[in-house]
């Protein structure tokens, strides 16, 4: 259904595709933080890496960066850090963000970077025709491995957890509500926030009776990480929602305390005087 | 008689204050009215090794050191065995007689600088202050005048003012007043490295962010402008890798913040990627490539110009970008905030190509900031029913806006519309092709509007050259007072061709620090000039102008 928060770009996902709840889940949370909190859309912006889940950046009518396959989290925190004033949400991949560029998800975990990193995590390459990623289960048979996967899959929520990322939850793309919930949360959080959904695939790796039966919603988040690490070791009930959040001081608030580089840069003149009281030193 | 060039050697393993020893002595001829060229050849390690700091200064607009020095001041046994090799006539070498004791040394002052440190708490790293020292003796700096030097220019001062007295007092007997350097009434001007001079143009010409990871030879423009940050009211950031730097730059710039990154060849590799990005989504950055002996890691510390080619052809696919390199630290300093408007105005990458030889070198410059260029990219100044971030223009600049905007403002990586939607239209990739290309040629338009190529000199013979190696070439005339005209492009991309018609039926010498002549072959390519001889060094080492000066006449 078209609506203001939709591009007229030709909607290209397979019927059914887990995207779509992504996509509403979003422009739900979107209008949320419009209407309680006063957030004007025109803040929130967006990056996408590269595959199916970033198609969503020509969808959202929304402002920000389609930018390169494993960079969107890169991408995201340098848009943050020139105007803090800003929301900024990236979308990746479990490719991208698990494989390609994991030290960006790392990094930007380690060191509390104040944006949203949405993963769409359906345990396979789509775009590229159903390869294994780093979430896939062992043994999963795809074009690069026809025997299925030699590797174990990482635990996504295991891992932020333990760089210490300030907001970790899970979500799944059929709980529609849910989802909306926690997106609204990730995107209020001051400081780094990461949302691992849980997306089946319709086409290469179809999920969603097993997600179906396994998804729990969780009823708060836990209170410890050490309590968080075993609710994400779970295997058997599959719980979505917030793990943990905690609140740390922000990676831009450390780095440039209340700068604001986009708005309050030096005149040219002030670099003048800057350089040659500097130069000046030097004699 | 009154000397106009004098040069200065200081050696000694790596923690002995060498390269600290270097830039003061620097301070001192600055002080003297004199022009000063300081080149540190240092290893690619922490302690122990060769560290050495070649400085010469003159009493003219001195473009080079030169290898063959009128003092050295060994502090080690192996500072001594290279540089016996490094004096001129009348040259004197001071040598440390602890390290050499069992030596036969035929010539040279031998002091005891390690005895005489060892009174002194972290003995070893005073050895520099010791070569200042033996410095201000033999140019016949009183005691005073010496103890107020190190006062202004070293930490824990007392200490180091006695022990510097220490060696005056053992250095005086032999070597008081050997030499006297001609002053000129000049006023002392700046001493900076050609890392200082582009993150100081850089930040005169507007720059807002800098993201760099750390790589020899670049890595100093990340330190001094991590060190200045504050005083500039500008982010900078050391990420996790080449690739975060380059990407936060975009992401940073797409935000209208002007940014910068740096790198040598191996990180400039990664963020390849990236520099095309910057073509497509039409996001302007400059990258500075600070080259280095390659292949690969090759020799981190060292300079080379062997990365022509791959600064020419940085990034997948076709699009406009703008390669250029300075000659001179004070050059390095315009061009940098040149090149920073020249991406703001054509929404693309720019890379400022230079070398190891210009990077850490320190010359003494005289810098107006007022003088630099400043750029602003072209604003949307509204108009359309809706913003169109890629909309399509004659000269193919579509106006800026940034985000946070009432306007959706969508940069891509994808070939798009002109909203910036992703595109497989065949009308739609073409036109977008098209106004990319004719972006091309408005930057070409500006280029021949702009000063492009250096000519220094006139006549014969013709010498074409590039880059740091410049200054070798003009110190090198200069030295034996050869008339010649030496032709420099600034620009290499795109390539200012109609500065070389005049220069069609010249057979120029082509002089480059490179193996498979990228330069020469690059001017064949570009203008069907051919070399009559070409001079090549690729040894890591920069060019001394007396022995350069030999090849251009073996050449004739």
């Amino acid at each position: 259904m078209p609506d203001d928060l939709t591009t007229y770009a030709e909607n290209t996902w397979c019927p059914g595709c887990g995207n779509f709840g992504i996509f509403n889940a979003f422009k739900n949370a979107v209008k949320r933080l419009e209407q309680e909190d006063g957030i004007n859309r025109n803040n929130i912006l967006i990056t996408a890496g590269i595959g199916c889940h970033a198609k969503i950046f020509d969808y959202l009518d929304l402002s920000g960066f389609y930018s390169l396959h494993g960079r969107e989290i890169a991408t995201a925190q340098g848009m943050k850090l020139a105007n803090p004033s800003v929301t900024v949400v990236a979308f990746a991949g479990d490719g991208d963000a698990f494989g390609e560029g994991i030290e960006h998800l790392i990094f930007a975990a380690k060191r509390n970077a104040d944006i949203t990193v949405i993963i769409h995590d359906n345990g396979v390459y789509g775009l590229t025709t159903g390869q294994f990623t780093p979430t896939s289960p062992e043994g999963f048979r795809g074009p690069s491995t026809p025997f299925g996967s030699p590797e174990e899959p990482l635990n996504p929520i295991k891992l932020m957890l333990s760089i210490g990322a300030t907001f970790v939850a899970r979500g799944f793309s059929g709980k529609l509500k849910e989802l909306t919930d926690v997106f609204y949360q990730a995107m209020k959080h001051k400081g780094f926030s990461f949302v691992d959904v849980l997306q089946p695939c319709v086409s290469f790796n179809d999920t969603y009776k097993l997600y179906n039966s396994k998804v729990e919603v969780l009823p708060q988040p836990a209170n410890t990480v050490e309590e968080a690490m075993k609710l994400a070791e779970q295997t058997e009930k599959l719980p979505i929602g917030v793990f943990y959040q905690t609140q740390a001081p922000t990676y831009h608030e450390k780095l440039l305390g209340d700068l604001n580089l986009a708005t309050q840069r030096a005149s040219r003149e002030q670099r003048w005087e800057s350089i040659k009281a500097l130069l000046q030193q030097n004699v | 008689m009154e000397k106009e060039l004098f040069t200065f050697i200081a050696g000694g393993t790596a923690g002995a204050g060498i390269r600290k020893a270097g830039a003061v002595s620097g301070y001192i001829f600055t002080r003297m009215g004199r022009r000063v060229f300081e080149m540190e050849d240092y290893q690619s390690l922490i302690k122990g090794g060769h560290n050495f700091a070649v400085v010469s200064s003159a009493t003219y607009p001195i473009k080079s050191h030169y290898m063959r020095a009128d003092l050295v001041v060994a502090t080690d046994k192996r500072s001594y065995d290279i540089h016996k090799e490094h004096l001129n006539d009348g040259g004197i070498m001071v040598y440390n007689a602890d390290a050499m004791k069992d030596e036969a040394v035929p010539n040279g002052v031998g002091l005891p600088f390690t005895t005489i440190s060892r009174k002194y708490t972290n003995s070893e790293l005073r050895l520099g202050v010791g070569a200042i020292a033996v410095l201000a003796v033999a140019i016949g700096m009183s005691k005073e005048e010496l103890a107020e030097v190190i006062r202004s220019q070293y930490r824990d001062a007392e200490n180091n003012i006695n022990f510097a007295m220490e060696i005056y007092d053992a250095a005086a007997p032999q070597l008081l007043g050997k030499f006297t350097l001609k002053k000129t009434n000049e006023k002392p001007l700046p001493m900076i490295s050609g890392n200082e001079a582009i993150s100081l143009g850089a930040v005169a010409g507007g720059l807002d962010f800098f993201c760099a990871y750390p790589m020899t030879p670049a890595s100093s423009i990340l330190h001094f402008l991590a060190a200045h940050a504050k005083d500039f009211h500008i982010g900078v950031m050391h990420p996790e890798s080449e690739l975060a730097a380059i990407n936060m730059a975009l992401g940073a710039a797409s935000m209208g913040l002007k940014t910068m990154v740096a790198s040598s060849g191996g990180g400039m590799a990664l963020m390849e990627e990236a520099f095309s990005l910057s073509g497509m989504a039409e996001v302007p950055v400059l990258a500075v490539l600070g080259s280095r002996p390659g292949p690969s890691t090759g020799v981190p510390t060292y300079t080379e110009q062997g990365d022509l080619r791959f600064a020419l052809n940085q990034g997948h696919g076709e699009f406009p970008r703008v390669v250029a390199s300075p000659s001179t630290m004070e050059e390095a300093f315009y061009l940098a905030a040149e090149m920073l408007a020249l991406v703001q105005e054509f929404q693309t990458v720019g890379i400022l190509l230079t070398e190891k030889h210009l990077e850490e070198s320190r010359m003494t410059v005289d810098i107006d900031p007022a003088k630099a260029p400043w750029g602003e990219p072209i604003m949307y100044q509204g108009g359309d029913e809706k913003y169109l971030r890629y909309k399509i223009t004659e000269d193919g600049i579509s106006p800026l806006l940034f985000p946070p905007s009432d306007q959706v403002i969508k940069f891509t990586s994808y070939e798009h519309d002109e909203y910036g939607i992703a595109t497989e239209d065949p009308n739609m990739i073409a036109k977008m092709h098209e106004k990319r290309a004719r972006k091309q040629e408005t930057l070409v338009k500006k280029l021949m509007q702009m000063h492009t190529v250096n000519v220094f000199g006139h006549g014969e013979p013709v010498i074409f050259t590039y880059g740091s190696t410049t200054m070798s070439v003009l110190e090198a005339l200069h030295h034996v007072n050869m008339e010649a005209a030496v032709v420099q492009p600034i620009y290499l991309e795109p390539f200012p061709t109609w500065e070389f018609e005049k220069f069609k039926n010249v057979e120029p010498i082509v002089i480059e620090q490179s193996v498979m002549g990228a330069f020469e072959t690059l001017i064949r390519e570009k203008t069907g000039i051919r070399a009559k001889a070409s001079i090549r060094k690729y040894d890591g080492r920069p060019f001394d102008p007396e022995e350069l000066a030999k090849q251009i006449k073996e050449a004739l």
